[in-house]
This record gives C-alpha cells, structure tokens and sequence, in this order.
C-alpha cells in the first residue's frame, strides 16, 4: 500500500463492512500509483469490483492513473431532486394514478425504448452539450443547467474517441429510467433538521419532492466495458510499471494517450446522463400536470439539483499543504463541496451544495449540504446511499412467499415495477440503515442533514 | 436446448451477482456461460425461429477470453436486440474462440428481462480445470 486506508464508519456500520470483501478493496486501491492521502471509504462502503463501492481515491496528474473501475460502467449514475409546491394531503387520493400515469410515462426496465431516436450527429451533440442539449430542445428551462454538477456538461467531452458500440448502446436509450436499483420516486419532506439552509433549498415539512436516480444506460456500460479491455490488454502485455492487484483495476497513467481518451469519453456519458435525467425530469413534470389537472404555477415544480456519484474528477485539493490538481475518483461517492467553494452557482454558495442521498423504496432518502470537513478530509467527498447488505440473492431468498409491493403499500408505499424479482432484491432489508449512513458522514462534518423524505410512490425496471 | 440442465449456480456477493459456471470440457463451459447469461437475463426464452451468426472473440488469456466472450453476447442484446437462444462453439483455445449463434429478435411481447446487467467484470475472474471437468466464476455488474 503507498498510502493507509481510511474508512468513515461507526461500531455497527464497520461490523457489517467486515462481512465482505470491500475493505480488501480499499487496501487494493490503496496500492495504485500516483495515489495521494488515504484510499478513502464512505460509510456506505460494500464490496463492488475493483474500486469498493463507496470509494473514494484521487491522484497526482504527472504520476497517477486513472482507472475506469474507479468510476463503475454506469458513468455518472447520480441523482436528481426537484421540488414542488404542493403537500403530501393534497395529492393523497390521487397518488395510486400518479403512480401509474409515470410507470406508463416513463421508459423503465431493460429493453424499454425512449421515444427519443438520435441521429448519430445529434447522439455526439448531446454527448458534448449533455443537459444543454435536452433544454435547447424544450426538456425544462434554462436556469435548470446552473442547478447540476458543473452545470450539466463536463468539459473535454469528444465524441471521435467512442467506439461504434457506444453510438450503437447509446441511440435508443436518452430519456430511459433502466432496471436495477434505478428508480423515480414521489416524495414527501418529513423532517427538517436546519431550517435556514431548508429555507434557502425551498424545502418545507409536508412537501412533495420527486427524486430521480438513473445514469448513462448503455452508453456508458460500454465505455468502460471499452477502455478496461484495452487498459487491461496494455496491464497484460507489461506496459504498466506496477503489477495490478486486481484486474479490474486496470488503468492507464494520467498523462498517456489512453487516459486522455478516456477520459474524453467517460465525459461524453457523463453528459448523455445529465441529459437523460433533464428529460426524465421533463416528462415528470409534464405527468403531473396531465394527471392532478393543474397549471405549471400550481405544481411549482423546480430542479433543487443534480448530483453525480459515479465520476473521476480533475480538482483542486490540498496535498501536503499545497493546492493541487489531483484525478478525484468517486465511484459510489458524491462530491460535496462546502459554502464559498468557487465551483458552486451563486445560489449554493452560502449553504454548500446540496448533497442527495437516495434511500430505497421503503425507507428516507437526506438532502445534505457540503461542509467544509469534506475539503478537509474526503477530497470533497461524501456518502451516495444506503449501501447493500444482503445480496441480492440473500434478498430474494428472504422475501420469498412475500408480496414486497403489498407489504409497501401498507406502510403507504405505491411502487410499480417491471417484475417482482426487481422488488425482491431491491427489498428494504437488503439495505444498510440510511439513518446511520448520513449521521456518520455529519458527524465526520464532510455534510451536514438539510431535510428527510419519506417515499410515497416509486417506479422501477 | 430441451433437456438443458441448469449449468450455474448462484455465489454470495453483496451488491452484484457472482455465478460459478461449470462444464465437461472448454466448449462446454463457453457455452453454459453464453446461456447462463440470457437465463439469468430473460429467464425462460419462448422457442422461436432463430437465425444463425458466427462470431469470433480474441483473448489475452482464458480469463480475457470469457469476459470478452461474455460481453460479446451482451452487447448483441443491449446493441443489437438480440437474443442468443443457442451456441455451439465450433473451435476454441486459450486465446481465441469461434462459435455458430442461434439468436432471435428481443420482443418485449415475449421476452421479459428480470435482471438488468451491465457487464461481465474481471473482479475475480476464474477459469480453470477441474477433476472432472471446467469450472469459471465470474461476477457480473448489475
């Protein structure tokens, strides 16, 4: 190891980090060239591939890597929040046909396809403009873009270096929800724990929220899947000066060839996702209103932000007192910068950056906002979620002979999914306590809690 | 593929899904990998009038070779909409394979995708003999 591990935990969360394999992980990226401070762990750390999910790694630019298992296949997964003017009572009855009506809207689950077909010169304008894109085409208004992780278009971006599978993946899949842990979820804020920065989020108590988690789709699967093989063939044939622990950390020095490339096209599926999720939101809005029957200046539907959770980063951080450019890896991490970081809009630089937390289907999801412990500790890092800690075969196993969505809808949850199977791994028990996730991370002052949602309808793949 | 027993079985991992695939010889365990795929992906496919493909895939190793082999079959339904119904791998060594594929359209009438995934990772990848045979784990990004 060329730097020490460091994981953000608590007694129970660490119990249940040691069941698998994660800390290995945080050990194996600890041994990655070029990496600076400690390989990091948030506390909804689980064992991933490669990278651990939850972790968090940044690199010096002239003798570190970067790594496409360091961000995950599915480029810039992050979330999405909006608000609305409406409360929790007043769209009570109505909340079984909302449901439905964003099931039936909404493109979910593998093989749906968008409505949108992109021609291949507008698939690489998307790439390069990312939720700039969506906007110009009538896909929510302009001041949304200030309200998403660098505006919602990631510089560098250049679409010659993708392959034609990625063109290929990526064509039918803009303004799809997808499977998996991916869902749209209806929202009602049931806790406020700082009422001024909840002031300043135009957060109440009672109020509807719609939160959005999804990613690049297929577009991005296969960017990784492209540059692993190659960075992998180049670790193969001896061309990296270390030897890989594992590898699925394959990865290309900072300054090649390689790297540059892929890191122009993890750019381009990181802006075809802030595309994706401005065309959800989109839809989401436009649901509403069909189904409540009400105006635009009633719903009041407003993007709070947009985060993403699976990225690598050139940033400025603190490296033995000095300010450097490092390679942030962020793979099941959100970035939380704190007040007055010059990378915020104007509107989030006295509160911090909203940091959103998605829980699953049956428990809260947090809005945090970025403290300045984050700067100081985890490359202005945080938690992204619960964290699994059944797999999913654990899950399905013990949810069998259980009707998930019926058990939901007692504690007035209204879900649609695809398939039941989806339900059954994704079943509440098969995750961490969310609650002991952000007190942790408040508690290591990297965010402080804004708000709670509790979930009130959801759809998924 | 009537008579097709169940060639894979299920191991623990916590957030993504962790098979060991097993087979007679090295054709047989590229083969039950191809199709454990689709079954974990689609679960039963209905029998349809299914269209021939060849395809070959190029490794640095057997580990290599199955995650790219793997991947090949993905990308056919993720990219092409196709779903592989049957393989006969006609030749095969530790670098290299040649198959004949058996594919129909993906029809969301008819076929139901109930496990979403991503891609076939190298974290722990393993493919090696066995007493009796050829044994691979690999663990799939979901």
């Amino acid at each position: 190891m060329r730097v020490p591990g460091l994981v953000f935990a608590n007694d129970e969360l660490i119990r249940s980090i040691r069941q698998d394999q994660s800390l290995q992980q945080v050990a194996n990226v600890a041994t990655l060239p070029g990496i600076v401070g400690y390989s990091l762990a948030m506390p909804d750390i689980h064992w991933g591939y490669g990278f651990p999910i939850g972790g968090v790694a940044a690199f010096e630019l002239d003798k570190g890597i970067v790594s496409p298992g360091g961000v995950g296949y599915d480029i810039n997964c992050g979330c999405r929040l909006m608000t609305t003017r409406l409360r929790a009572d007043e769209i009570h009855r109505e909340m079984k046909e909302l449901v439905l009506a964003l099931f039936r809207n909404i493109p979910t689950g593998v093989g749906s396809r968008s409505p949108i077909r992109l021609s291949r010169s507008e698939q690489e304008r998307v790439a390069v403009m990312g939720a700039e894109w969506a906007v110009k085409r009538g896909f929510g208004m302009p001041r949304d873009l200030e309200r998403i992780e660098d505006h919602g278009a990631m510089e560098g971006a250049d679409p010659s270096v993708l392959s034609e599978r990625a063109i290929q993946r990526g064509r039918g899949q803009l303004g799809t929800l997808g499977s998996g842990n991916h869902f749209l979820e209806i929202q009602a804020v049931d806790a406020i724990y700082d009422p001024e920065k909840a002031r300043q989020f135009h957060l109440f108590e009672g109020q509807v929220t719609v939160f959005i988690h999804t990613g690049s789709r297929g577009f991005g699967h296969q960017i990784c899947d492209d540059f692993l093989k190659e960075m992998g063939r180049s670790a193969f044939k001896g061309e990296l000066p270390f030897e890989l622990p594992d590898r699925q950390l394959a990865c290309a020095p900072l300054s090649s060839d390689l790297a540059r490339r892929y890191l122009a096209a993890m750019a381009c599926a990181g802006n075809y996702a802030w595309a994706n999720r401005q065309i959800l939101m989109h839809w989401t809005m436009e649901t509403f209103l069909k189904t409540l029957s009400i105006t635009p200046e009633e719903l009041g539907m407003n993007l709070l932000y947009d985060v993403c959770h699976n990225i690598a980063k050139k940033e400025m951080h603190q490296v033995s007192g000095e300010e450097t450019m490092v390679c942030v890896h962020r793979k099941g991490a959100t970035r939380a910068f704190p007040p007055g970081h010059p990378l915020l809009p104007e509107i989030y630089q006295t509160t911090g950056q909203p940091v959103l937390i998605p829980g699953d289907m049956g428990t809260h999801s947090y809005v945090l906002a970025g403290a300045a412990g984050s700067m100081e500790r985890s490359f202005g890092s945080s938690c992204h979620g619960a964290g699994r800690v059944l797999s999913r075969t654990q899950a399905v196993k013990k949810a069998k002979g259980r009707a998930i969505n019926r058990e939901l809808e007692d504690k007035g949850i209204i879900v649609h999914s695809r398939g039941k199977h989806t339900l059954k791994e994704e079943m509440p028990e098969a995750y961490k306590d969310i609650s002991q996730v952000v007190d942790v991370v408040e508690a290591a002052k990297l965010a402080v809690k804004v708000a709670r949602m509790r979930p009130l309808g959801v759809i998924k793949g | 593929m009537a008579g097709r027993r169940k060639c894979f079985t299920f191991l623990d991992h916590t957030a993504d899904l962790r098979i060991r695939i097993t087979g007679p010889t090295l054709e047989d365990l590229f083969r039950n990998a191809g199709l454990s795929l689709m079954e974990i992906m689609l679960g039963k496919r209905p029998r349809l009038k299914t269209s021939p493909q060849h395809l070959s895939v190029s490794g640095d190793d057997l580990p290599d070779l199955m995650v790219r082999w793997l991947g090949e079959i993905l990308y056919l339904l993720d990219g092409e909409n196709k779903v592989v119904m049957d393989i006969e791998i006609n030749a095969i060594s530790e670098m290299h394979l040649d198959a004949a594929l058996h594919t129909v359209p993906l029809d969301p009438r008819t076929h139901q995708v109930i496990t979403e995934i991503k891609a076939a990772t190298y974290h722990q990848i393993q493919v090696a003999p066995t007493g009796n045979g050829w044994q691979a784990t690999v663990i799939f990004d979901i």
